[in-house]
This record gives structure tokens, C-alpha cells and sequence, in this order.
């Protein structure tokens, strides 16, 4: 054919079937390039929305890795006249950027201190060995954990410690099947729910944050964010843990024996090392750095800090940190976030508020309310898809252009991306319970879709008659 | 000859490695089990890295050692291979990424250095390919699929010869039914009809199908050759000539008791793609094994 071997065309033939979102993008970009800009859209706002459509589709169909995208991201920024290179590389690297990265490497650095199974004892002893005690309580210590040091970190301590007392009982996977999904997903739910407590808890919230003082909307301390969310963090463990319960009703109603051989076990590795202790102390140190310093220096600035400790203690070598910190999450971020900044100052972000808003408006008639679904319904149902930090870098700067109390939309919003409950991509704990094999897809929407609803009309409640009180 | 089996679930597995473990047996090959496991989206992989590094500390097994260990037993239980201790075994494993994405499962004090264990994530096609042109595998067995596109991609994409166990059963009778023409690709499936003869002891079944009834010097030619190859090896051969079209007569005459072999299209790919191919038909409506050589 054409002088192509058969093998060169097989080969050809593979990579445009794997890559077919990618060459769609192409093409998309390429007509709506031509394609004349809407009234009311600058051709640089044009051009910004094209980058926009193309970092979606490829998000989702993940057909290419996702550095590729975050580079493409820039490239095209340059290329299609948005910004110079020097500004694209400025808006990249940002406090946000800082902090997911800072945060990353802290996770990496608890993890390997072997404080799980210090975890587990304390866990255990709270909870006793009824099996909704350990479900709740599972949940409840997610939330409260993942609300200071991140979800994936709380999920990764906290899977093992719930496999451990699923393969205690001794019983085949089978007839724990309930028992599983409950434990699973206490975790995870309880992470999901507990990201939204402090601008720690999750990169989305500092990526807020971040956008919020870029823009000069205002700024937030830390103390300040957990007022607005922290009680509605508090109400919804209940919820959610009365929600999973009854949806999967385990048949083992006492763990009796699993836990005492956890307790075993756990007991073998004796008393808390040196090491173990000067590990929370600089774990305790940093998030004390968050709550007085962050207004001064950055969030970001302080992650790092705790991550400069734990090396030059000697706590963690750097080869481990190198190997499991996720540099495809900070490229990707960092250049999300830049983008966000492109979309707002090339008026990109307020020409979608402002249709969005018309839109809605037919439907909805008052302004207040459509403002309420954008950063609510929509920011939950795209974090399904899109995974939550990345729902924030693009709709952050769509939602704060839509009028109304910046602060407090953009806190909603943050709020709703926590709402990540209904896919295995939605949230990393998400993701990190389904790949045990233990949990299917479909489990998900199970119990997903009512946390995500009574999620929904606690917000609402909580941002109707709470926060008046204390704005 | 290294040859290479893919599994995915403990349900559906067994016809794949009582195929795949007589035939490595049959031609002393060095084997792969190989578990391919859901994608990981980016975004948690390295999350997921950090858990499952925190679950060796507590002796849990990673996800998909599970269905490798299943896999072990089931080859010890059916006796493909032996091992007195096979409780102890996976007490004693030691599991290493050996490549980016590529987990191997060694067990120690086991019986087995002809067999490696193997998991990878992602999709299954890229997966199987990238594992074939890095490891060099002769064959691939793999269970069917009632994907249509899915049977196309692995006949299409992964460069060895390839066997889709679409059912079998250890107790029935099979015999060989090895479709014979004119085209290159027939001498190589005539040998690999002589090993899978030679394995499982059966009889061979050479089919031959003319679209008009009239048979061209090439075809005659071909069947000769294998006759006397079969003969030579001292294999009982039938010879069948049919009429008609090719992919109707070969499952027809197969039913659900033959292992169908035949050469892999010469067509171009892009034919292949939008149009389909003989293997291709043969795959997707059969309900026997069926071997493509490539």
C-alpha cells in the first residue's frame, strides 16, 4: 500500500484508533478556530474556550498522558497568541501549584512512617468491634483526618487497616461482599466529606483560594474557611454514615474476633519509634504553620516547609519522595490554573457566566438561584466526570464572574467538588477503593446518588441560614 | 517458543489455561500468565502506588495477585504442574515492578521456572501488544470476547500467532480442523497443527473450500503438502472439500467440537479494519477455539 509495509499501516492503524479523541480535538480546535467569535467574545477569549474544549475531551477520554495535555496547554497558549511565554510560565507556577505539590510530597512522607497501624489501634479503640461502630467510625475519622492532611493521604492509611479486618474474618470475598463495599466506602465518602473542613484539606480549595487573590476578590484565612464549612462537614458524617448502612447492611453485625486480631498484630510493633514522634511533631508543626502563617506566606509556602523538614531530618530520602509524588497532578494543575487566569482576563469566563446566566434564567427566573445551581449542581455532576481539582481550575473562573459574594460562591463551589460520590474517577479515594476489585463501578450510584442529594440540600441550608450569621 | 496467556477473572479463565498450559506443555514452552487489570486514571496512580506499598507492610496482597494465585492453583489442581507444598507458596512471594506498569509475582520454592506471573493495568489490547513486542511471544491465548471490535484489535494489533478460547472442555473430543489454500500464511498453520495435534493427541480434519467448486493448482498443492506433513508425523488426517463461502463451511464443519486453525489474512490492514477478514468472521461466530498464525 503506497509503499507502507503492512506492519507500518497496522501500526498507524492502532495509534488513530487509540488516539481518536485526540485527533477530534484536533479537528474541533481547528474548525471552531475559523469559526467567527459570538458577539460579546474577544478573539483571545475565542481562542482561550478552544484550549478549554480540547483540556476537557482529553481529560476525559484520556487518551493522551496527562503531562502531554498540560503541555499542550501552554504550547498552545503561546502559539495562538494568548499570552507571551513569560506570562504563560508566570500565571504556571503559582501558591496553588506550591501547595498541591507540597502536599503531594507531604503525603508520600506520612505514609512512610508507618503510622497506619498506630492509626489502626486508635481507630479501633474508638470504635469498639460492632460492625456499625467501625463503618461510622471509619467515616467519622476519614472526614476529620482528610479535613488537615489531604484525602489520598488519609485514604491510603486507612485502606489497609479496613482489608485487614475484611481478611480477619476469615470468611471468603463473597460473603463479605457488603461488608467490603460498607468499609470501602466509609472511607472514601468519609475522605470526600472531610476535603471540604480547611484549605488543606484539598488542592481545589487552595486552587480557590488562589483564584480568589488573583483576581482581587478577596481573601480568606484558614480559621475563617472552616467556620463556613465546618460545621456542614460535621452534619453530613450522620448522614452519610445512616445512608451507607442501610445500603449495604453487612450480614456480620459484630467483628468481634477481626478486631482482636488486628489488635494482635497492630501490638507486635511496639512503641511509638523516635522517629514516629518527631514525624507528627513536624506533621502538627505544619498544620499549625497553616492556620497562623498561611495569611502571611502562602499555604503553599508552608506545605513546602513540612516537606523541607521531613528531608533534612532525614525522615524520608528523596528517591522515595521522587517516586510516588504524582508530577503528571502538578503539571496538569499548574497548568489548568493558568489557564483559569487566561480565561478570566480574556473577559473568556465572564462571556460564559453571563450566557450561562441567560440561559438559566429562562428556567430559573431568579438570578440568585441560577448562580446556586452553576456552583452547585453543575460543579457536583462535573466532578463526577472530570475529577474534582480539575472541575475547579476551569469552573472557578466562570463561577466568580457570575456575580454575587465572590467569597461565598467561591467556597460553594469548592464545597460541591467535594460532592464526588458517583464515579470511580470522581475523587483519588475514589479511585483507590476501586482498585482493590472489591467495589464495582456501579456501586458507586448505589449509595452515591442519596449522599449527593441530602449533600445538596445540606448546602443549601447550611449557605441559606448559617453563613449570613457569621459573614 | 514463549507463549503467553491472558486472564482476566476467576469465573471465565479455566477453558484459557487448560488450552494454553497443554499446548506450552506439548512444545516445552516457557509460559506467561498474564492478569490485565482495569485501567488506573492518572490522576490517582501514584496514590494507588503509595496504598499498595502500605498493604505489603501488612501482608495484603495487591489487587489481581489474587486472581494469579487462583490461577496457580488451578494449573496445580488440573496437574499442569507439580507441586507438593502449593500451600505455602504465595506465603512466600515477592512481588516486583519489573517495568513501568508490569508487576511480576515470583514464588518462592515453587516448581515453576517456565512459568512467570504477571500483572499490568490498562487497556487490554494496548496492554497485550506492549507485552508481546517487549517479551517476544510466539502465541497469545486469550478467552473470547462478545466484543465484535475486541476480537478485531487482537487479531489485528498483537504481532504473534494468537488462539481465542471461546469455550472449551477438557473432557469432550476435539479434533483439529485446519483450513488449507494457496496462501502464504498456510505452511505456517499446518506446523502449529502438528504441535496442537501432538499435544492434545487428536485427529486433524483439513478443510478446503472452493467459492465455484473448481479447485486452482495452488490449493491442490497445499493440501498435498500437509497431508504429508501430517502423514509423516504420523497424525490421522481427513481431508474435507466444500463449496461455498469459506467462513459459513469452516464453522459449519467445526460445530462445537474442533480447535479451528487457520493462516492470518493477507489482506491490508485498512481492508481488515472496514471490511473484516476470513479469521475475523471465523472468530466471531464460532464457538470453538480458534487459532490464528501469523
Amino acid at each position: 500500500m503506497l509503499g507502507f509495509s503492512t506492519r507500518t499501516v497496522s501500526n498507524v492503524l492502532f495509534w488513530v484508533t487509540r488516539k481518536k479523541w485526540l485527533i477530534l480535538a484536533f479537528l474541533l480546535s481547528l474548525s471552531l478556530f475559523y469559526f467567527p467569535s459570538p458577539d460579546g467574545l474577544s478573539y483571545a477569549g475565542h481562542r482561550t474556550l478552544i484550549i478549554v474544549l480540547v483540556t476537557l475531551i482529553l481529560i476525559i477520554s484520556e487518551s493522551i498522558p496527562f503531562p502531554a495535555v498540560a503541555i499542550l496547554i501552554l504550547i498552545m497558549q503561546v502559539i495562538l497568541g494568548i499570552a507571551s511565554a513569560d506570562e504563560v510560565a508566570s500565571s504556571f507556577m503559582s501558591d496553588a501549584v506550591f501547595f498541591i505539590m507540597g502536599s503531594l510530597m507531604l503525603a508520600v512522607a506520612i505514609v512512610s512512617q508507618g503510622l497506619d497501624k498506630r492509626l489502626a489501634l486508635i481507630v479501633i479503640n474508638l470504635t469498639g468491634n460492632k460492625t456499625w461502630r467501625i463503618a461510622s467510625g471509619f467515616l467519622f475519622i476519614s472526614a476529620i483526618l482528610s479535613s488537615f492532611i489531604g484525602e489520598h493521604t488519609v485514604g491510603a492509611m486507612m485502606l489497609p487497616v479496613a482489608l485487614a479486618l475484611i481478611r480477619n474474618t476469615g470468611l471468603s470475598a463473597k460473603k463479605t461482599t457488603n461488608l467490603s463495599t460498607l468499609l470501602l466506602f466509609s472511607i472514601a465518602y468519609g475522605c470526600s466529606i472531610g476535603s471540604i473542613g480547611t484549605p488543606s484539606g484539598g488542592g481545589r480549595n487552595v486552587i480557590m483560594i488562589g483564584y480568589l487573590t488573583e483576581f482581587g476578590m478577596g481573601t480568606i484565612s484558614y480559621l475563617d474557611w472552616m467556620k463556613y464549612t465546618y460545621p456542614l462537614l460535621l452534619i453530613e458524617i450522620p448522614f452519610a454514615s445512616l445512608i451507607l448502612w442501610y445500603t449495604f447492611t453487612p450480614t456480620q453485625k459484630i467483628m468481634d474476633s477481626s478486631v482482636r486480631k488486628l489488635k494482635v498484630k497492630v501490638a507486635k510493633n511496639g512503641k511509638l519509634t523516635s522517629d514516629q514522634i518527631l514525624a507528627i511533631i513536624i506533621l502538627f508543626t505544619t498544620f499549625l504553620g497553616w492556620v497562623f502563617l498561611s495569611p502571611f506566606i502562602g499555604l503553599g509556602i508552608v506545605a513546602l516547609s513540612g516537606v523541607f523538614l521531613y528531608l533534612s531530618f532525614g525522615l524520608i530520602d528523596w528517591q522515595q519522595i521522587n517516586k510516588n509524588t504524582n508530577w503528571a497532578v502538578i503539571l496538569l494543575f499548574g497548568a489548568a490554573i493558568s489557564l483559569g487566569i487566561q480565561m478570566k482576563e480574556t473577559g473568556a469566563a465572564l462571556w460564559v457566566a453571563d450566557q450561562t446566566l441567560n440561559y438559566l434564567q429562562i428556567v430559573f427566573k431568579d438570578i440568585v438561584i441560577v448562580r446556586w445551581f452553576t456552583s452547585v449542581v453543575i460543579t457536583g455532576l462535573l466532578t463526577n466526570l472530570l475529577s474534582n481539582a480539575a472541575t475547579v481550575a476551569v469552573l472557578g473562573p466562570i463561577v466568580l464572574d457570575m456575580g454575587g459574594n465572590p467569597i461565598t460562591i467561591g467556597i460553594m463551589t469548592s464545597i460541591a467538588s467535594a460532592f464526588s460520590y458517583l464515579t470511580v474517577v470522581a475523587s483519588p479515594t475514589c479511585m483507590i477503593i476501586h482498585s482493590t476489585g472489591l467495589i464495582n463501578s456501579s456501586d458507586y450510584l448505589k449509595a452515591g446518588w442519596k449522599i449527593f442529594v441530602i449533600s445538596i440540600i445540606l448546602l443549601l441550608l447550611v449557605s441559606k441560614f448559617y453563613w449570613p450569621m457569621i459573614s | 517458543m514463549k507463549i503467553l496467556i491472558a486472564i482476566s477473572s476467576k469465573e471465565y479463565s479455566g477453558p484459557t489455561l487448560d488450552v494454553g498450559m497443554n499446548i506450552a506443555r506439548a512444545l516445552n514452552a516457557s509460559t506467561t500468565i498474564l492478569d490485565v487489570g482495569e485501567k488506573i486514571n492518572e490522576l490517582s496512580i501514584k496514590d494507588i502506588n503509595i496504598t499498595n506499598e502500605l498493604m505489603d507492610t501488612w501482608n495484603i496482597d495487591r489487587p489481581g495477585v489474587d486472581v494469579l494465585e487462583w490461577a496457580y492453583h488451578y494449573l496445580v489442581k488440573n496437574s499442569f504442574i507439580d507441586n507438593d507444598s502449593e500451600e505455602e507458596v504465595f506465603k512466600n512471594k515477592i512481588v516486583t515492578e519489573n517495568a513501568s506498569n508490569r508487576t511480576e509475582v515470583y514464588l518462592k520454592g515453587a516448581n515453576i521456572e517456565k512459568l512467570s506471573l504477571i500483572l499490568r493495568n490498562g487497556d487490554i489490547v494496548t496492554e497485550l501488544r506492549d507485552e508481546v513486542k517487549a517479551y517476544e511471544y510466539g502465541l497469545t491465548i486469550i478467552g473470547g470476547s462478545s466484543k465484535r471490535s475486541l476480537a478485531h484489535d487482537f487479531i489485528q494489533y498483537i504481532e504473534s500467532s494468537i488462539l481465542i478460547v471461546n469455550s472449551f472442555n477438557l473432557d469432550k473430543n476435539y479434533r483439529i480442523l485446519l483450513a488449507v489454500d494457496d496462501s502464504p500464511g498456510t505452511a505456517n498453520a499446518v506446523k502449529y497443527g502438528v504441535r496442537v495435534a501432538q499435544a492434545f493427541k487428536i485427529k486433524v480434519d483439513l478443510i478446503n473450500i472452493s467459492k465455484d467448486g473448481h479447485l486452482r493448482e495452488g490449493y491442490n498443492n497445499a493440501i498435498k503438502k500437509a497431508r504429508k506433513m501430517l502423514r509423516r508425523c504420523s497424525i490421522d488426517t481427513e481431508v474435507l472439500l466444500k463449496i461455498g463461502d469459506p467462513v459459513d463451511n469452516i464453522i459449519n464443519t467445526a460445530g462445537d467440537d474442533h480447535i479451528i486453525i487457520m493462516g492470518a489474512s493477507t489482506q491490508s490492514p485498512l481492508a481488515k479494519f472496514f471490511v473484516g477478514s476470513k479469521p475475523l468472521g471465523v472468530v466471531e461466530k464460532s464457538t470453538c477455539p480458534v487459532l490464528i498464525v501469523k
